[in-house]
């Protein structure tokens, strides 16, 4: 099989669990015992409408497609859904994918900047304790590879506000040690709450109230809500009018990352701990291959071997876990978004549920399987890249 | 055949037993051996015998406080008295705020008042107040928290437990209540392993001034609970489910495993989320009475058959094919009563809403079609020839299979039990007769549990069913379901003993997480995820509501999964000899 008519493969895999998705979706919005249309009218469901002679709760109802039978429903849901509507939000008042589109790139941001801490802490620690097998500090790097899975993520995450922030009488070691004013890291927020941040949210690039684009022309307008990306792209005429602490893109782009820290450290800490093990037995098992021992023989140095010869064959089989570890962060971040006041999925998946919201919880619960069946796709065919031996199956 | 007969037989099922037993425990001490040669393996042990212990005795290690009523058996723990918040290891918790209505004793002409515990329920249910022993008069307050002079009240003399008002307080008109802070002599809090004299909260109090150690010490029992509950409820369905998939292989397989794929699309926290949200109508979880027996019914018949077909007739195994269109209208005339004429109104009464009348129409039908799948190849051999005659072998006692058949008779009893022991015998049979958020998060966490564990076994299965014995069963005759339980699922418990230890930690995460956002316990509750989030309110500065219960999750999860990495490598095939 060669890599294309593999990669063709393994998209038209995903089909089937994409449908089973959207079933899955359509069955807990039927269940949820909310009545999206009664929401929607709210107090004025009563009022009969002159000309129909209907009340307005039958008008939604009728505008929402509800009298339908459901295998008539899940038929207008699909055609919405590809048409890109995803149903009105009635907690926002607003169109669940302008709702998703706003929410997905924070926890995304999040997920892929916690992976970014992860790896090199995971893979590195993972090397020294095979390399130092059953010595001390194996034994410490194993004990740590269990503890970092079983903290609970939000208890973590409230402990490190505690050491690293600040506004407390106890805890925050930051200031003392380090004569920090404010703690080492900000422990709220995705930015400053002097600062303004220039994008889809904010006044400042409805270019039709402010005359301002805030980037580029050739840039997605509003930005791709990446920070960390868009913090680079923001033009001259927008930072000119922002706070002007903050009038650069370097220090939009500084504003951003030190925000990202405390949520993504908190986050990365789990999938660490299993990576460290992964990369552990990995490695253990390619150190006995033939071509190991045949490295030894040709009087390579030790270093030499574990680096270039056993640490690159050890990681291809770490690349699956990269996949899992994007949807365990995504999940994870539902308790880490509302400790940090994140706005991102997680957040609206909690509002979307305590307000019966149905059309937004579909939303986050799709998004993020598509967000997780595109990751595992890329990592199933750079997997199939790297090892050919994979496509042969 | 007269009883004497059977000695032989009965001398050799004897036999069987006795090696099996002996075999056990030979594998025990051997497997103890590669555990205890790691040290964290050992201290996971420790950790978790130390956290069920604590959860077993929390009535006796509890702190007796003014604020948990020892009397209420649901472990709720009351507000009536002013809030307060104790530091760890301050002084407070012996510290007592009475308030006193001055109105109610100008009524009752009354010129003082006992000092008086918060009020208590008795087990008739009625309420009552101790009298407490007054050991320090600290300060008076009126009813704003504003002192006034201590001298304005005297504690009597003589035993220490009634104040006398003054007549300048009590002819002051405009003060209504008035807030008596004492310490009081607390003997109940003066526990066998406490050091003589130490009257201090280790943990501190909440907002509500109840003992922080006390409420951790009974929600080791709520997460300890539902660990339990959700990772056997998980490894039955999986184990289930994985093991039909890989035994039949081909479309059966197939339609299971992405059915899997869509569970592992979503992440488990969003999907439980989701899963949760669905069941907030739903509060008691009842099934119909047919339903409720068609289950261990359906499972006593595919049991029933396999075993007794096998052990009465060996070697049998060609039987008259069943009647293919016969079968495809009892399929179909099925489908078409259970779809239109069929009692979905009231299926499971659960909720009213369409939506949900039609999804469990749904899975109805999925489970009748899943037996059917299951049985198909049980069904092709179907003969009801002999049927009397063959369940009175199975029950005769020299019949050396005998005590499989054993086990269908508990299953029988089961049934029965559970018929009798639910409810009102009104056509319904309550499964779970509170269904409150707490069992609303182990359903959501089973429903998002089971996937992982289908995998594992069907790749275990699958490896076990390419194994030597497994053919050599088969190229017997023995039938699927004798193979299924008999050769290949006791070769493949190892790796499910150790997901099942690691799940309980990760069940106790999830759960206290889902907790934490609000959708686990009940407000109050004694349960470790809503007690962290209860502390956030007051986070950065009584850091200490959140600390301890976070440090009681972490040291139950890092318990259990110590202990299934230390099984992990029992189990492991390369340490075995």
């Amino acid at each position: 099989m060669n890599t294309s008519e593999f990669i063709v493969r393994r998209i038209l895999l995903l089909i089937p669990v994409m449908i089973g998705v959207t079933v899955f979706t359509f069955a807990i919005a039927q269940i949820i015992p909310a009545d999206p249309a009664a929401i929607l009218c709210g107090e004025r469901c009563g009022l009969v409408d002159p000309v129909t002679g209907k009340t307005m709760l039958e008008l939604q109802r009728e505008r929402l497609g509800l009298d339908e039978p459901v295998i008539e429903q899940f038929r207008l849901y699909l055609i919405n859904l590809a048409e890109g509507d995803w149903g009105e939000s009635t907690t926002y008042n607003r169109p669940t994918s302008d709702v998703v589109r706003d929410a997905a790139p924070v926890t995304l941001e999040m997920a892929l900047f916690a992976l970014l801490m992860a790896y090199p802490i995971g893979i590195t620690l993972g090397i020294l304790s095979a390399v130092w097998q059953d010595q001390v500090f194996d034994h410490i790097s194993r004990f740590l590879a269990i503890a970092f899975v079983s903290l609970p993520i939000f208890w973590l995450a409230m402990m490190l506000q505690l050491v690293f922030g600040t506004g407390t009488d106890v805890g925050g070691i930051c200031d003392p040690i380090f004569g920090t004013e404010g703690g080492c890291f900000p422990i709220y927020g995705r930015h400053d709450a002097a600062l303004t941040y220039p994008d889809r949210s904010s006044s400042l690039c409805d270019t039709a109230i402010t005359g301002i684009a805030c980037y580029p022309s050739w840039y997605p307008s509003g930005g791709t809500g990446f920070h960390l990306v868009d913090s680079w792209f923001v033009t001259d005429e927008a930072l000119d009018n922002i706070n002007p602490e903050y009038a650069s893109n370097y220090k939009l782009f500084d504003d951003t990352l030190v925000h990202l820290i405390l949520p993504s450290f908190t986050l990365g800490i789990a999938s660490a701990g299993s990576l460290l093990r992964y990369m552990r037995a990995s490695l253990l098992e390619v150190m006995n291959e033939d071509y190991v021992r045949t490295a030894r023989a040709k009087g390579l140095s030790e270093s030499r071997v574990i680096i270039v010869h056993a640490c690159r064959n050890a990681l291809v089989p770490i690349l699956t876990i990269l996949g899992f570890s994007i949807g365990g962060a995504i999940g994870g971040a539902v308790l880490t978004e509302s400790i940090f006041a994140f706005y991102g999925m997680g957040n609206v998946a909690v509002d979307a549920i305590i307000n019966l919201d149905y059309s937004v919880l579909m939303g986050v619960t799709l998004i993020t399987a598509i967000i997780f069946l595109m990751s595992n796709l890329i990592v199933d065919i750079l997997y199939g890249v790297v090892d050919p031996r994979v496509r042969l199956e | 055949m007269s009883w004497e007969d059977g000695v032989e037989e009965r001398g050799e099922s004897l036999r069987r037993i006795r090696e099996s037993a002996a075999q056990a425990r030979y594998d025990f001490k051997r497997g103890w051996k590669i555990y205890r040669r790691s040290l964290l393996a050992v201290i996971g042990l420790l950790m978790v015998i130390s956290i069920s212990v604590v959860s077993i005795f929390a009535d006796d290690l509890a702190v007796e406080h003014p604020g948990r009523n020892l009397q209420d058996t649901r472990d709720v723990w009351h507000i009536d008295y002013e809030p307060r918040k104790a530091a760890p290891f301050s002084d407070e918790c012996d510290t007592r705020y009475q308030k006193v209505s001055l109105t109610t004793l100008r009524r009752w002409d009354a010129n003082g008042t006992n000092a008086l515990s918060p009020t208590r329920v008795a087990d008739n249910n009625s309420f009552y107040e101790d009298i407490l022993v007054v050991t320090e008069f600290i300060e008076l307050q009126d009813r704003y928290g504003v002192t006034l002079g201590n001298d304005l009240v005297t504690l009597e003399t003589s035993n220490k437990s009634y104040f006398w008002i003054s007549e300048e307080l009590m002819e002051n008109n405009s003060l209504t209540q008035i807030k008596l802070i004492y310490k009081f002599e607390n003997d109940a809090m003066h526990h066998w392993w406490l050091p003589d004299g130490y009257d201090v909260c280790i943990f501190g109090t909440n907002d509500e001034g109840q003992d922080l150690f006390s409420k951790i010490l009974y929600g080791s029992r709520v997460s300890l609970t539902i660990g339990f509950t959700v990772a056997t409820l998980t490894v039955i369905i999986g184990t289930i489910i994985g093991s039909i998939s890989g035994y039949f292989g081909g479309r059966t397989d197939e339609v299971i495993m992405r059915i899997t794929d869509i569970f592992f699309a979503v992440p488990g926290l969003i999907l439980a989320l989701a899963f949760v949200a669905a069941l907030q109508a739903i509060d008691n979880f009842t099934l119909p009475l047919w339903f409720a027996f068609l289950l261990p019914l359906s499972g006593l018949c595919i049991y029933f058959r396999s075993t007794i077909f096998d052990s009465i007739m060996p070697g049998e195994t060609s039987f008259p094919e069943a009647n293919l269109p016969l079968r495809i209208i009892v399929v179909v005339s099925l489908v078409v009563l259970l779809a239109l004429g069929g009692p979905w109104k009231d299926f499971f009464e659960l909720a009213d809403s369409s939506g949900w009348r039609i999804f469990a129409s749904l899975i109805g039908l999925m489970i009748v079609g899943g037996i059917f799948i299951l049985d198909r190849r049980l069904m092709d051999n179907i003969s009801l020839d002999g049927v009397g005659s063959r369940t009175l072998n199975s029950l005769d006692w020299r019949n050396p299979y005998r005590y499989l058949t054993f086990r269908t008779l508990v299953i029988f009893i089961a049934s029965i039990a559970l018929f009798t022991w639910s409810g009102d015998g009104d056509n319904e049979v309550t499964v779970i007769d509170n269904f409150d958020r707490l069992w609303k998060i182990q359903i959501a966490l089973v429903f998002t549990g089971w996937p992982g564990y289908a995998r594992l076994i069907r790749g275990q299965v699958l490896y076990v069913k390419e194994m030597t014995f497994v053919e050599a069963a088969r190229s017997v005759g023995a039938p699927s379901g004798r193979i299924m339980f008999r050769h290949i699922l006791p070769n493949a418990w190892a790796p499910l003993l150790v997901a099942f230890t690691l799940d309980i930690g990760g069940t106790i995460l999830s759960a206290s997480g889902l907790s934490f956002i609000g959708l686990g316990a009940e407000p109050g509750a004694a349960e470790w995820g809503k007690l962290v989030s209860d502390g956030r309110a007051h986070f950065p500065q009584d850091y200490w509501l959140v600390l301890f219960p976070g440090l009681a999750i972490a040291y139950t999860t890092l318990g259990f999964n110590l202990l299934g990495d230390g099984l992990r490598d029992v189990v492991d095939p390369k340490n075995r000899r």
